[in-house]
Parts: C-alpha cells; structure tokens; sequence
C-alpha cells in the first residue's frame, strides 16, 4: 500500500468530522461527540499505518506534495506534508489523546445542550486537526496556518462558558496575546522567504547562507518568538495559566496536554533549520526553557486554584522539554520526544481528576478541599499516580524520560543544577497539592458529592495505565521511537534530503535503551525527597517572600502581559543579532 | 523593495504595540492589534515589489511584450502577495473573535476597562 497517499487523512478526517459534528448535532444531542471520538479513532488508526512505516529500521521521513506540485529544479513552491518520527509522535500523542478526552468530555459534560455539544465538539476536532497539521507540514506558511487554526478553535474553548466571568477574561488574555505570536510569525516567515526564497523547511535548510545576514536573524527571531508564546515560554507565558485552567477539565487537559505541543513542534522546526548557521537559537531556548521550568514550578507552588496549579506547571514542564530539544545531544532530545508524550499523559490524567473534583465538590480551592481520599478512591488514586508520574518517582513514566533529559545537559552545570532545582520545585507543588487537596483530613464532611461518571473513570483509568506502561517499556520506547525522532532532530541533513525523494532513510543513532544507572535513581529520590520536605515547610511556613514578589509580577492586566512579551521579543532579537 | 514602505510598515506596528501595550480600553487595544495586523500587509505587498516590476500575470501581457518576456523580466512575487491575501482572511475572523469578546466584557463589567478583568493574577 502506498503510504504517501495516507499522510493528508489524519487531518482532513477530524476536519470532515468538525463538520459533521455540527450538523449532526440536530438530530440527537450525543451524536457530535461521538462522531468526535469515532473521527479521532479514525484518525488515529491511519496515523498508526503511518507510523508503522515511519518508525520501522532507524526511521524514516515520507514526504507528499500536495496536488502533485513536485519541487521544481531544487525549488519546492508547492505544499508539503512529510511524516517524520518526531512529528509522527505528536500527532499521535494528539489523536490518541483527543479520542480519551472527548470520551472524558461526552461523561463530564453530556448534560449540556444539543448547541453547545456541538459546538464543542467542533471546535476540539479543529483544534486537534490544526496540532496534527502542525506536526505534519514540511511548510512554515502552512505551519502559520495550522497555528491559526488550532489559535482560533481554542479561543473558542477557553471562553465556552462565556457566562463566567474567568472564562471571558482568560480568553481575552489568550486572544490578545497569541494575536500578537501570530503576527510576528507571520512576519518573520515572510521575512525568511523574500531572503532565502524557501518556504519548505528542508529547502529553507539548505538555502540558509552560512554567514547569517540580520534579515535573517530578525526573522528567525520573529518566528521563535511567536511559536514560544504558543509553547509558554517565559516571558511569553503570562496568558497560560489563566487559558488553560478557564475551561472544564477534559478542555484545560486538550490544551496542556496537546495545545503546547504545537509551539514545541515549531519551535523544534526553527532549531532544526538553523542549526548548522545559527546555533546561538539552541543556547538561547536552553535558557528560556530553564527559565520557565524554575518559574512555572515556583509559582505552581503558591497557587491555591488546583487548577491555575496544574496549567502553571504546565510552562514549567514544557520549558523543560524545550531545554531538552535545545540540548543538542541524543540523549537530551531523545528524552524531550519522549517527556512530549509523558507530559501528555500525565498533564491529561491530572487536568482529568481536577475537573472531576470540581465537578463533585464544587470547590477548586486547595485551601477548601481536603479529605477526598475517603470517599473518592479512584479520582484519589489518578490524581496521585499523575502525581508519582510528574515527580520521577520509577517505575512511571516521568522517571525514565527526565532521567534521559538530565543526562543530555549533565555537561552544562548552571542547566543541569537549574533543571534539578525545577524539579524538585515540580515534586513540591504536586506534593503540597496531592496532600491538600486529597489526604488532609477535613473538619466537616462535604454536604454533597455529586456522582462520578462511569465514562470519566474509564478515562481516569487508561490513562493511568498509559502512564504506568510509558513508565516501565522504555527498553522499548527509546529505541524505536525516541532514538529515531532525535536521529531526525540532531542529523539535519536528512530532512534536507526529505525535499525532493519521497521516502528517506534516517541514520543509525543508538541511545542506551535501558533504565540509567543507580545514579540516576538516586538523584530521583533526592529529588523527591527535598520536595516532599520542601512542600511540608511550605505548608507550615507560608509562602517566603520571593515568591510573593514573583506572584506579585503576574497583575492580571492585559497590558502588562503584552510587555512581558515585546520584552522578550526585544530579548531574543537582541540575542540573535548580537 | 521599498524603503519608504518598510519605515512606514515599522511605524503603523509601533502604533499598533503602543495601544496594546499602554491603552486599557478594550476597544482600542482591538485597534491596535488591527493596527498591527495592517501594518503587516504594508511590509509584504512592499517585501513583493520589485523596481519596474509589472503584476504577476501571465496571461494577457503588456502590448509590445510576449509571455516569454513578463517571466524572464521582473515581476512581483505572487507567493507573497498571496500570504497577504491568507493573512486578511485569517485577521477578519481574529477580529470577530476579538469583538466578541469585547461586547460580552462591556456586558458584563459595564466598562471596556482592561483593567476591571484582572480577577485571574499571580
């Protein structure tokens, strides 16, 4: 069978199934998501066809012009989608994560009505077809284009339950600033095309001067820019935490646990490209990425919403995968592919069970609840293993691919320590959330719970598995899947080649397969174990006053957050030029 | 190329990210990214022209010029004139979003005050 044929279905199944959904919706009111699911399932299988072939041997990279617009004397003007194994693991991640989510969202929400259902499910199809879009395309015009459409498909999310006054502001906030990430990608795409006359990304690779004039550097700048302000980069990252725990809990998982893998994905595409002729990009995104992973984690552990809580360790956990791509070392990006797919287990698994507590409790405050371990055993044991996965504790998943990423910085001291003390900061939020929220006794009973759903248990359930599995078939995960994504990362030249044949192969690029030595658990274990004690100080002690100033950083105003970014923007333009 | 047109480009974005920046009217920080947004078509279309060139078409050339002629000589390029054209589209549907958005804040703050939606901070 000719798999180049299949590699446009991913995306237009979910997009004929937005359509369907919306249409469909007046005949009953559960149909729209259950074509959803059937469309991500659908989605999922070829994607499955696809990635058989993509990560069979050392990986390859398939690529298909659209209409048959072949490249023509070197010069590729048509559009491009190729599957490479990095790519392929995000649209999987997105398709196999959508269908669990819809299924989660059809229990949690199936009370509403038949528009809104609809709606709904519309507009997650679109999202998830623009990420799978994004992991796709070989084409930064058309890589804009998926960024837009996923943009404006979760602006519709985050402000769904308008009536909230949260939800409005938060989708303002969103609205305005990924605006702004649109236009300087924008920009800066058109920018790299009028200098370099390429669109395609492996053509864009090789028709990158090796001196790099400031045209470029500005627009390579732009183009960062606005995909970290999809990836939630600090400073770009101030409009996140409110987006991304405005809406309900299977919506705010969608979004940390498939939405910022789009940024990721672009911003993995601008290293790839420059490489060879601009590594100063990788240094730079080390440090944002570090940045946000120490900031995310702080402030995750003073917020008192569990759900602002998770969605702020959600920039800490994607800037540590950031620094894990920017590594520029197997080990390092081999465990960034493989903590992308981790945090989208874990992220959803949590986002998950806090939607459910809020759904039966009506409470989102860590200081309000307290004591569901009684009688919420199963909401109770998925919170803790999303908990155990995000800590490192072995034999889950976070454990193995934090472990690669360590390794991959362990010749960069400043990172490396900075990256510990992320960590440890990440144990500590989770740990005082976890604690507060489930295990501490509460002094009066709760006056009514509302029934759990067998649909979210389900959901609960596979994904706790799925964290477990990840966790303990890294002999099997980082061989076959994560060695070939970062063979295609770090040899660039095989995208380059990509361009013109249809299937390329990838080079041999071994990473050791089995768990890291007894080092590595031990650091693992320190690393808990401070954060445990970190988080029983803080719960005592209070929040010590550094971390008030940061908080105090954050007002709230839109205008502000705007800043924040033309800061950052200034930041790495200054970078790239100098 | 032109010059003038890239200034020009540069000025209108920073009129654009001045409003958005500084202003905490809703209305006017919608305006500024439309601002923004315009000042990006400027800088294309001029990114596009060439000195002399003529409009990218191939069919029905110039008296005096034969098909062969306008594809050796100089004319803009259409892929940019082209993404300007995606980018107007894009930008409407951004605007509706955004004016959406704007009515449902001055319903339910009676203001279109920037700084009365500051509940989610820290």
């Amino acid at each position: 069978m000719n798999v180049q044929a299949l590699l446009p279905l991913p995306v237009v199944i979910p997009i004929a199934g937005a359509i369907c959904a919306l249409l469909l919706g007046r005949l009953h009111r559960r149909l729209p998501l259950l074509v959803g699911i059937v469309a991500m399932a659908a989605s999922l299988g070829v994607l499955l066809v696809i990635a058989s072939r993509v990560l069979a041997g050392h990986g390859h990279v398939i690529t298909v012009y659209f209409s048959d617009e072949r490249p023509f004397s070197g010069r590729a003007l048509g559009i491009a989608f190729s599957a490479d194994p990095f790519g392929i693991v995000v649209a999987l991640l997105a398709a196999a994560l959508g269908a669990v989510l819809l299924t989660c969202a059809m229990s949690e929400l199936g009370h509403l009505g038949r528009r809104e259902l609809g709606l709904l499910a519309c507009l997650s199809l679109l999202m998830l077809a623009g990420v799978i879009g994004a992991a796709l395309t070989d084409d930064l015009i058309n890589l804009f284009v998926w960024f837009e459409v996923a943009g404006l498909a979760s602006f519709g999310l985050t402000g769904f339950f308008l009536e909230q006054p949260t939800a409005l502001e938060a989708a303002f906030k969103a609205t305005v600033l990924t605006s702004i990430g649109g236009f300087v990608i924008f920009t800066g795409s058109a920018m790299l095309y009028t200098v370099t006359g390429a669109l395609n990304l492996g053509q864009l690779q090789q028709a990158l001067p090796d001196t790099v004039s400031h045209s470029i550097a500005v627009g390579v700048a732009l183009v960062v820019c606005g995909y970290a302000v999809k990836a939630g980069l600090v400073p770009f990252h101030a409009w996140l935490p409110d987006a991304h725990a405005a809406g309900p809990g299977a919506v705010s998982a969608m979004f940390s646990a498939i939405l910022v893998d789009l940024g990721v994905v672009g911003l993995v595409r601008m290293l790839i490209c420059t490489r060879l002729v601009l590594p100063r990009l990788g240094d730079l995104l080390m440090w944002l990425g570090i940045t946000s992973g120490v900031v995310g984690a702080l402030m995750a552990l003073a917020q008192d919403d569990l759900k602002r809580l998770l969605a702020w360790d959600t920039v800490s956990q994607s800037g540590i995968i950031v620094v894990g791509f920017a590594s520029n070392n197997p080990e390092g990006i081999a465990g960034a592919v493989y903590h992308l797919a981790n945090h989208g287990l874990f992220k959803a698994l949590l986002f998950l069970s806090a939607g459910a507590v809020l759904h039966a409790t009506g409470l989102g405050k860590l200081s309000e609840l307290g004591g569901l371990w009684r009688q919420r055993r199963v909401l109770t044991a998925g919170f803790t293993v999303g908990a155990l996965a995000i800590s490192g504790v072995p034999p889950l998943n976070g454990y193995a691919s934090l472990g690669l990423i360590h390794q991959g910085i362990a010749d960069k001291p400043a990172v490396h320590l900075l990256a510990a003390i992320a960590q440890v900061l990440t144990v500590a939020a989770l740990a005082r959330a976890t604690y507060l929220g489930f295990y501490r006794p509460r002094a009066q009973e709760y006056e009514h719970l509302e029934t759990q759903h067998v649909g979210m248990r389900i959901s609960l359930g596979s994904l706790a598995i799925g964290c477990a599995a990840f966790g303990v078939l890294p002999a099997l995960i980082v061989p076959r899947i994560a060695a070939p994504a970062a063979s295609f990362v770090l040899f660039t030249g095989a995208h380059a080649a990509g361009v013109t044949t249809g299937v390329t192969t990838l080079p041999d690029l071994s990473i050791p397969a089995g768990l890291p030595g007894g080092t590595d658990l031990l650091t693992s274990l320190a690393e808990v174990i401070i954060g445990i004690l970190l988080a029983a100080a803080y719960i005592r002690w209070g929040e010590p006053r550094p971390v008030g100033w940061l908080r105090r950083l954050h007002t709230g105003s839109v205008n502000d957050y705007a800043t924040f970014a033309v800061a950052g923007l200034v930041l790495v333009c200054v970078t790239l030029l100098a | 190329m032109i010059v003038v047109n890239y200034v020009a480009a540069g000025c209108v974005f920073c009129i654009g990210l001045f409003a958005v920046v500084a202003r905490r009217d809703v209305i006017k920080i919608v305006m500024g990214l439309s601002l923004m947004e315009a000042s990006t078509y400027l800088l294309l279309v001029s990114m596009a022209y060439r000195r002399g060139a003529t409009a990218p078409l191939l069919s029905n050339p110039p008296s005096g010029q034969t098909q062969r002629d306008v594809v050796h000589g100089t004319v803009s390029d259409p892929v940019l004139q082209n993404f300007c054209l995606t980018a107007i589209v894009i930008g409407i549907a951004v605007t509706a979003v955004f004016l959406t958005l704007a009515v449902r804040v001055a319903q339910h703050y009676r203001s279109v005050d920037a700084a009365d939606a500051t509940a989610l901070r820290g």
